[in-house]
């Protein structure tokens, strides 16, 4: 049998500030249709960034951040996936407070500490269209596509952990 | 499949940090503008929730410092309900809060501050991180700060609870005390973080103190502004982070203002700018005078050097001895040079570590009597903490029913919107002559001047990529004649 990594799956944002929301819905949305995997840990809403996200990530040998983004031209509703090693060329200058996640990753990795290699950090990201209103719904643009988003992530998180995932009815 | 997509990190963040500077016909600036996004809706958010529930939503304003919004909050509830709250739940938060401060402040100095003077503020962007710092101070310092840095984060959880995110103040006090088992698990961090604060002066004065080109730059470079100061003081006048009064003092040490938090509003208004939603406090008392620097402005910065300004002693005696050291290095009190920050926080710690010390010495500390119920609702109360960036304020009222009816927040860097704007537009003003053709080295030196704010622009609580997007706009004659961008790599 194969051994399974020690996973564990982070949703990022705040859930108070409309679609920043999202990674914290995914997450929750992940917990649900995966039930107790002993090798799984789901952290449902994780506000931190920088280097407390090292006390997160040590110890496991993967990670799937569940995260909302922003790009040039986007569509509220589309859903990007990568890994860490996409995040390599901003290990410079910083966060506005703290050091970014690719540095904090690379400290750590310097420092010894047992961190999932940047391949096996997986970033599902979303398409956000409000990310600065305080709310606890998602935005009329994002509302109606999240179904199809959350779908999307739950079949590529399944896959990632070897088990058929799909939204509680 | 979900798509695949290069991470371009100005993406992340769209609109942070635009600054346009405007040039006269001969080259030379004529305006700075910086702009940034705020977070809107807060106020409307909470209006009709019971009030006592404010405490635990306010957390979330900020991913960055959620303790101090939490404090504030819990603050201006127990007045709300009467104000009567339990001494030694008023120990337990400042105890907490003081590891929350170590906490905060490790991360700002090793991996903001310090690649400025570790590594130099002319070094390659791609070196001027922590990373670069822990090349040149070595991998064992590195690990001092993290494992300094887990060790403030893990008395918060023993204290409040969780790591972050708090949802321990109640009106009247905690809603969990610190038991005797808790209390051995967090003397020997307090002994560590004791020590690793002694050790960051150390490196200060090693690192910057020791290179006279650093020490002119603090002094002698464009980060100096006659502006007035503002911090929270004790009854003797001593630094104080969680309770006490606010006092503002001039550029010239002399007291403008004391006043106690319920009073802010006499003291304290808001100014607007059509061309940014971030509103500018200034001194009530002498009105709005514009961004101007001198005796009759009515500006002011709330940081850690402005309280260690407005304050005539710390509260515990190392860090009065790390006091009197760094003012006497910077040529007397009050200091303008606003780079000396980065050491104010510094000193800072000691007290912090010194405060905790003192806490866990206290034969009451693990008492049960953490709260008092209150049994009536007064229907308004302000919570005033120094958050690590500044003076944050919480001002609520509520109906006979404990609902919210409204809430005004002035958050730290709000306190130096001002301040930075001027500070950018000057370091702009340094580096821009008619007839020299600016280059990429503004970016760093425009942040330089930020960075001494420890500014929280925006709330967002994630970071990836991670990092603050800086666009510098140059504008002549109506069009955009350069613009520089922070590479990605």
């Amino acid at each position: 049998m194969v051994r399974r990594l020690r996973t564990v799956v982070l949703g990022l944002g705040n859930p108070i500030l409309t679609d920043d929301a999202v990674g914290v819905r995914l997450a929750g949305a992940v917990k649900s249709a995966l039930g107790d995997r002993p090798d799984v840990t789901v952290v449902e809403e994780c506000s931190v960034g920088g280097l407390d996200l090292l006390d997160r990530l040590t110890g496991y040998e993967r990670a799937i951040v569940l995260d909302a983004i922003r790009t040039r031209g986007g569509r509220p509703g589309d859903c990007y996936r990568f890994t860490a090693a996409a995040l390599r060329d901003t290990v410079n200058l910083t966060n506005v407070h703290d050091a970014n996640f690719a540095t904090a990753l690379e400290l750590g990795r310097a420092l010894g500490h047992a961190l999932p290699a940047d391949e096996d950090i997986h970033v599902f990201a979303v398409e956000v269209a409000d990310e600065r209103t305080f709310g606890t719904e998602l935005s009329a643009d994002l509302a109606p596509r999240y179904p199809a988003c959350r779908d999307l992530v739950l079949a590529e998180v399944g896959e990632l952990l070897g088990v058929p995932l799909a939204s509680s009815p | 499949m979900a798509r695949t997509i290069k991470i371009d990190p100005i993406t992340r963040l769209e609109g942070h940090g635009k600054i346009q500077i405007f040039l006269d016909d001969d080259g030379a600036v004529e305006d700075c503008y910086f702009q940034i996004p705020e977070l809107r809706g807060f106020e409307r958010f909470v209006e009709g929730r019971p009030i006592e529930e404010l405490p635990r939503i306010v957390t979330r304003i900020c991913g960055v410092c959620p303790a101090s919004h939490h404090l504030a909050s819990a603050k201006a509830v127990d007045a709300c309900f009467g104000g009567q709250v339990a001494p030694l739940a008023l120990k337990l938060r400042d105890m907490y809060y003081h590891a929350h401060f170590i906490h905060s402040h490790i991360a700002h100095f090793y991996a903001l501050a310090a690649p400025d003077f570790v590594c130099g503020p002319g070094c390659d962007p791609a070196q001027r991180n922590i990373l670069g710092v822990v090349a040149k101070v070595g991998l064992a310092i590195g690990g001092k700060v993290i494992e300094a840095r887990s060790q403030a984060q893990r008395i918060q959880t023993i204290l409040g609870g969780r790591s972050t995110h708090p949802v321990w103040c109640l009106p009247g006090g905690v809603s969990k005390g610190l038991n005797d088992g808790e209390l051995e698990e967090i003397r020997p961090l307090v002994a560590n973080l004791a020590d690793f604060t002694q050790f960051s002066l150390r490196l200060f004065r090693e690192v910057v103190l020791g290179n006279p080109e650093y020490v002119d730059l603090i002094l002698n470079g464009p980060y100096t502004l006659d502006v007035h100061n503002m911090g929270l003081v004790d009854a003797d006048n001593a630094v104080n982070f969680y309770d006490g009064q606010v006092r503002v003092v001039d550029f010239e040490g002399h007291e403008i203002c004391k006043y106690a938090p319920a009073d802010y509003a006499r003291y304290v208004a808001e100014h607007v700018e059509p061309w940014t939603y971030l509103k500018f406090p200034y001194l009530k008392q002498r009105g709005w005078q514009g961004f101007k620097e001198g005796r009759d402005t009515s500006l002011y910065t709330a940081t850690p050097l402005a309280r260690l300004n407005v304050a005539d002693r710390m509260a515990t005696p190392k860090a009065q001895e790390a006091y009197e050291e760094m003012f006497a290095t910077l040529g007397g009190k009050p200091c303008k040079a606003l780079l000396a920050a980065h050491w104010a926080r510094l000193v800072e710690m000691v007290q912090n570590a010194e405060m905790l010390q003192r806490y866990c010495d206290d034969p009451d500390i693990t008492e049960r009597d953490y709260r008092i119920v209150p049994d009536r609702i007064t229907g308004e109360g302000v919570g005033i903490v120094e958050a690590m960036r500044g003076t944050l304020t919480h001002h609520y009222t509520c109906d006979e029913n404990g609902i919210c009816t409204s809430a005004n927040l002035i958050v730290g860097t709000t306190n130096n919107n001002a301040a930075i704007h001027m500070v950018t537009r000057k370091v702009a003003a340094t580096m821009i002559k008619p007839g020299v053709e600016p280059d990429q080295g503004i970016l760093n030196l425009v942040e330089m001047a930020f960075r001494s704010f420890d500014p929280c622009f925006s709330c967002a609580t994630h970071s990836l990529p991670g990092r603050m997007p800086l666009e510098v706009a140059l504008i002549q004659g109506g069009e955009v004649t350069r613009t520089f961008r922070r590479d990605p790599s």
